[in-house]
C-alpha cells in the first residue's frame, strides 16, 4: 500500500469520525443502548421515555458541548502554531491556562458554588492573562519569541498563586478544583451551548477569513513583510481571536489538555499546512476527537466519570508518537 | 524612480551608513558592492522602508516611503533574501501564490484566473512547473532559491530587490538565475537593485555599481567599468586585486593575487620594524616559514603588535601615541645584535620613529643585512629627514624591495 491510498484511507476515516464519535456519545454511559434501541429513540414521538430523555436533554447536549470544546480548541492551535510560528505552540502557551485556572479556583475558593460564575471567573482570568502578555509583548511589537517568554512566565505566576490558594483551600474544594484542572465537561449547562456555538461560530470564520494573513506569517516576520502583510496588526488580530476561543473553550470544560496540540498536527500531515483548507478540517476533527475522548471518559468506568483531559493524553500522544516515528517530522 | 537624500543610518547610535546620496534610474540593475558588514544588506531594508531612517530620506517617485503601507510597498518591490526559510511544508505552488497576496482583489480572491495565471507563469519563468506539487520542505537549496524568485515574480512589481539571492548556488543555478533576472529587466523593464559578492556576475550584468568601503559610505558609484578598477577594489577591500577585461564580453575581470609559492627561512633571525599594520602579513608569512623572529618598536594596542604577541614573538612595546624612548631603543638595539636580516617594514615615519632608522645605519655599519620594503618619500612627515635617511641606508648597501614576494625570496637565498 503506498503512502498515498494510506493516507486517502486516513482522511476517509478522519471525515466519518464526527459520526462515529456523536454515534458512540449518544449510545454508551451508564446506560448503554444498542444501535437499535437508539435509533428507536430518535425516531420515537414519545417525549416521556426514559431513553429519549437520556439522548436528549443528556447525550445530545453533552456531545455538541465537547465538539465545539474541542474544535475551538483545535482551532486556536493551528492560530498559535502559525502564528507564533513554533510547532510546540498550544492555545495554553501564552498564559491562559494558568489565567483561566487561576480564576476558576478564585471562584472555587470564594465559595462559589454556581458552573456559571465558576466559568465566569476562568474566562476573565483567561482574558486578564493574554491581555498582560499582550501588554508586556507588545512593547517589542509582538515578536515571537517576546509572547511565548511573557506568556510562560504568566503562566508560572498564576500556577504560584493557583498553589498556594489550593493550599489554603479546604479540602472539598480543592477537589473541586482538580476536577475542574483536569478538564470535565460535566461541569457545563447545556443551556451555555448557543453562547457557545455563537462564540465559536464567530470565531472560526473570523480566523479562516485570515487564513492567507496566517499562511504569510508563517513565512517569518520580515517576508510575510515583503509580501504586503501588515505583521503586528495580523499578528494581534490572530491572537485576540485565538485567545478569546480558549478563554470559552477553557470557561465550559476547563482545562483539556493535548487536543490543541496534537489535532492541528495530524490535520497538517494530511492536509497539508496552507490554512485555507487546514482550518476546517482542524475544527471539524478536533471535535469529534473530543467527542470520542468523552464517550471513552464516561464509560470505562461507568458510571463513574474519568477526567476527559486523561482520555485526550492518553488517546494523542501515543498517535502521536506513532506518527512522528512513521514520518520522521513534521 | 528611488531617491536617496542625506540618508543616515545606526543601530543604537552607531553610525553605519553616513550621508548617501543617489538616484536609482527606473529600468537600470544596479548592484551594491562592498566589504562585509558595511551595511549593504541594511540599505535594502532602508529603501523598501523595513527600517526606519535616522536622518534623511528615501522617496519612491517623490514620496517618501515612510508613509506607504506594507501593502503599498509590497505592490512596488519583491524581495529575495539570501536564505529563505521555510518551517511549514507548503507545496511550491501554494507557496509561490503567497506572493499574489498583495495583487488580492478582495479578502476571498485565491484562486480567480488572474491569480492561477500570474502563479503559472512564475513556475513556468523559473522551470519550478515540474516541482509545483512538491513541498518546499523537500526542495534543494537552488530550487528553493528559485521558489523564492518565482514568489518575488508573482508579486509583480515594478522592482525587484536581491539581497545576495544567489551567493550560495552552484554556478550553472546562479547564471541561470541570472539570465533570468536579465531577461525580466530587458523585456519588462523591471529596475534590479542587488547585493552581491560576486564581481564578475555583477560586472557582466549590471548598469552601475554602488561600492561602499567599510565606514559606509559611498566609495564610488558608476558604471561597472568606472568602479571596478584595480586601485578602487583594493583600497575598498583592503587586499590586493588585479582587475583585466574579460576577452568575450569586455567587461571588467577580477583577478584573485593568490601566492602559492611557500618559502622556507628555517632558524634565520630575522627582526622586523613595523607598525600600523604594516608588518601584519609579512609576520605571519615569516613566522610559518620557521623564521627566529622578534619585533619592535611598536606601539601597544597596534595591530602589528597585537599580531607578535599572539604569535609568541620577543616584541619591543611602547606606549600608545608616544615617541620612542631611549630605553626602548636601546633594547631595540640589544635585540639587534644578534640579528642577521632586519626588515624595515614601518611605512610612515615622523619625528616619533625616525630614531629606528638609526638602528638600521648602526645594523649595517655591524655588517649586517638591512632590507627596506615598499618605501616611498611621500610617507615621509618629518620635513625629508626620513627620506633622507632611506637614501643614506641605500648608498650603505641597504636593498630596496617594492614587492614583499621579491623579498620573501631574496630571503630564502641567504644561508643560517
Amino acid at each position: 500500500m503506498n503512502k498515498r491510498s494510506r493516507n486517502t484511507i486516513w482522511k476517509g476515516l478522519l471525515l466519518l469520525s464526527p459520526l462515529i464519535a456523536l454515534f458512540l456519545c449518544l449510545t454508551v454511559g451508564s446506560t448503554i443502548l444498542s444501535p437499535g434501541e437508539l435509533l428507536a429513540t430518535v425516531f420515537s414521538s414519545d417525549r416521556q421515555a426514559l431513553n429519549t430523555t437520556i439522548v436528549w436533554q443528556i447525550r445530545f447536549p453533552r456531545a455538541l458541548l465537547a465538539a465545539l470544546v474541542g474544535a475551538s480548541l483545535s482551532l486556536s492551535g493551528v492560530t498559535f502554531q502559525g502564528v507564533l510560528r513554533n510547532p510546540l505552540a498550544d492555545p495554553y502557551l501564552l498564559g491562559v491556562s494558568g489565567g483561566a485556572a487561576l480564576g476558576a479556583v478564585i471562584g472555587i475558593s470564594l465559595g462559589l458554588q454556581s458552573p456559571l460564575l465558576i466559568a465566569v471567573f476562568a474566562f476573565l482570568g483567561a482574558i486578564a492573562a493574554l491581555l498582560s502578555v499582550y501588554l508586556i509583548a507588545q512593547a517589542h511589537q509582538c515578536s515571537t519569541h517576546t509572547l511565548i517568554l511573557s506568556g510562560v512566565m504568566i503562566g508560572s505566576l498564576a500556577a504560584a498563586i493557583l498553589l498556594f490558594l489550593l493550599w489554603r483551600a479546604p479540602a472539598d474544594a480543592t477537589r473541586q478544583a482538580i476536577f475542574w484542572l483536569a478538564g470535565n465537561l460535566a461541569l457545563a449547562n447545556p443551556d451555555w451551548l448557543v453562547w457557545g456555538a455563537l462564540w465559536f461560530v464567530i470565531g472560526f470564520i473570523l480566523i479562516w477569513v485570515f487564513a492567507a494573513q496566517l499562511d504569510l506569517l508563517t513565512q517569518g516576520e520580515e517576508s510575510a513583510a515583503d509580501l504586503g502583510l501588515n505583521v503586528a496588526r495580523s499578528r494581534l488580530i490572530l491572537f485576540i481571536l485565538a485567545g478569546a476561543l480558549t478563554a470559552g473553550a477553557v470557561a465550559m470544560a476547563g482545562l483539556v489538555g493535548f487536543v490543541g496540540l496534537v489535532v492541528p498536527h495530524i490535520c497538517r500531515l494530511l492536509w497539508g499546512p496552507s490554512h485555507r483548507i487546514l482550518i476546517p478540517f482542524a475544527a471539524f476533527f478536533g471535535a469529534s476527537f473530543l467527542m470520542l475522548a468523552d464517550a471513552l471518559s464516561r464509560s470505562i468506568y461507568a458510571p463513574a466519570e474519568i477526567p476527559v483531559g486523561v482520555i485526550t493524553a492518553l488517546l494523542g500522544a501515543p498517535f502521536f508518537l506513532y506518527l512522528l516515528q512513521r514520518r520522521g517530522g513534521l | 524612480m528611488i531617491e536617496v537624500r542625506e540618508l543616515n543610518f545606526g543601530y543604537n547610535g552607531d553610525s553605519l551608513l553616513r550621508t548617501l546620496n543617489f538616484t536609482v534610474r527606473k529600468g537600470e540593475i544596479l548592484t551594491i558592492l562592498g566589504p562585509n558588514g558595511c551595511g549593504k544588506s541594511t540599505l535594502l531594508k532602508l529603501l523598501r522602508g523595513q527600517l526606519k531612517t535616522t536622518g534623511g530620506s528615501v522617496k519612491w517617485e517623490g514620496k517618501d516611503i515612510a508613509g506607504f503601507s506594507a501593502l503599498e510597498k509590497a505592490r512596488r518591490v519583491a524581495v529575495v533574501t539570501q536564505f529563505t526559510r521555510v518551517d511549514f511544508p507548503y507545496k511550491v505552488r501554494d507557496f509561490v501564490a503567497m506572493g499574489r497576496y498583495s495583487q488580492r482583489k478582495h479578502l476571498f480572491d485565491f484562486n480567480g484566473t488572474g491569480q492561477r495565471q500570474a502563479v503559472d507563469q512564475a513556475l513556468a519563468m523559473t522551470d519550478l512547473l515540474p516541482l509545483a506539487e512538491r513541498p518546499v520542505t523537500v526542495l534543494s537549496g537552488g530550487e528553493l532559491q528559485r521558489a523564492a524568485l518565482a514568489r518575488a515574480l508573482a508579486q509583480e512589481t515594478p522592482v525587484l530587490f536581491l539581497d545576495e539571492a544567489t551567493s550560495h548556488l552552484d554556478i550553472n543555478h546562479r547564471l541561470e538565475l541570472s539570465d533570468l533576472l536579465l531577461r525580466q529587466n530587458r523585456e519588462r523593464q523591471t529596475t534590479i537593485i542587488q547585493v552581491s559578492h560576486d564581481f564578475d556576475l555583477s560586472a557582466a550584468m549590471s548598469d552601475r555599481i554602488l561600492l561602499f568601503n567599510e565606514q559606509g559610505e559611498i566609495a564610488a558609484l558608476g558604471t561597472p567599468a568606472e568602479v571596478m578598477t584595480g586601485p578602487i577594489l583594493s583600497k575598498v577591500f583592503r587586499a590586493e586585486i588585479k582587475v583585466e577585461q574579460n576577452l568575450l564580453t569586455g567587461t571588467p575581470h577580477i583577478v584573485p593575487c593568490f601566492n602559492t609559492t611557500a618559502f622556507r627561512f628555517d632558524g634565520l633571525r630575522i627582526h622586523l620594524l613595523c607598525g600600523g599594520g604594516s608588518g601584519r602579513t609579512i609576520l605571519r608569512r615569516l613566522h610559518l616559514g620557521g623564521a627566529d623572529l622578534s619585533c619592535g618598536p611598536v606601539n601597544r594596542g597596534d595591530s602589528d603588535q597585537l599580531t607578535a604577541t599572539t604569535l609568541n614573538l620577543p616584541t619591543i612595546d611602547e606606549q600608545p601615541f608616544q615617541p620612542l624612548s631611549t630605553a626602548k631603543l636601546r633594547q631595540t638595539g640589544q635585540l639587534l645584535e644578534s640579528v642577521r636580516v632586519l626588515i624595515v617594514a614601518t611605512q610612515w615615519w615622523g619625528p616619533g620613529n625616525l630614531a629606528c632608522l638609526e638602528l638600521a645605519a648602526r645594523a649595517l655599519d655591524n655588517g649586517q643585512l638591512v632590507y627596506l620594503l615598499k618605501q616611498d618619500p611621500r610617507h615621509d612627515f618629518a620635513e625629508g629627514q626620513a627620506w633622507a635617511a632611506i637614501e643614506r641606508l641605500v648608498k650603505q648597501g641597504a636593498q630596496q624591495f617594492d614587492d614583499e614576494e621579491l623579498l620573501l625570496e631574496q630571503l630564502t637565498t641567504l644561508d643560517v
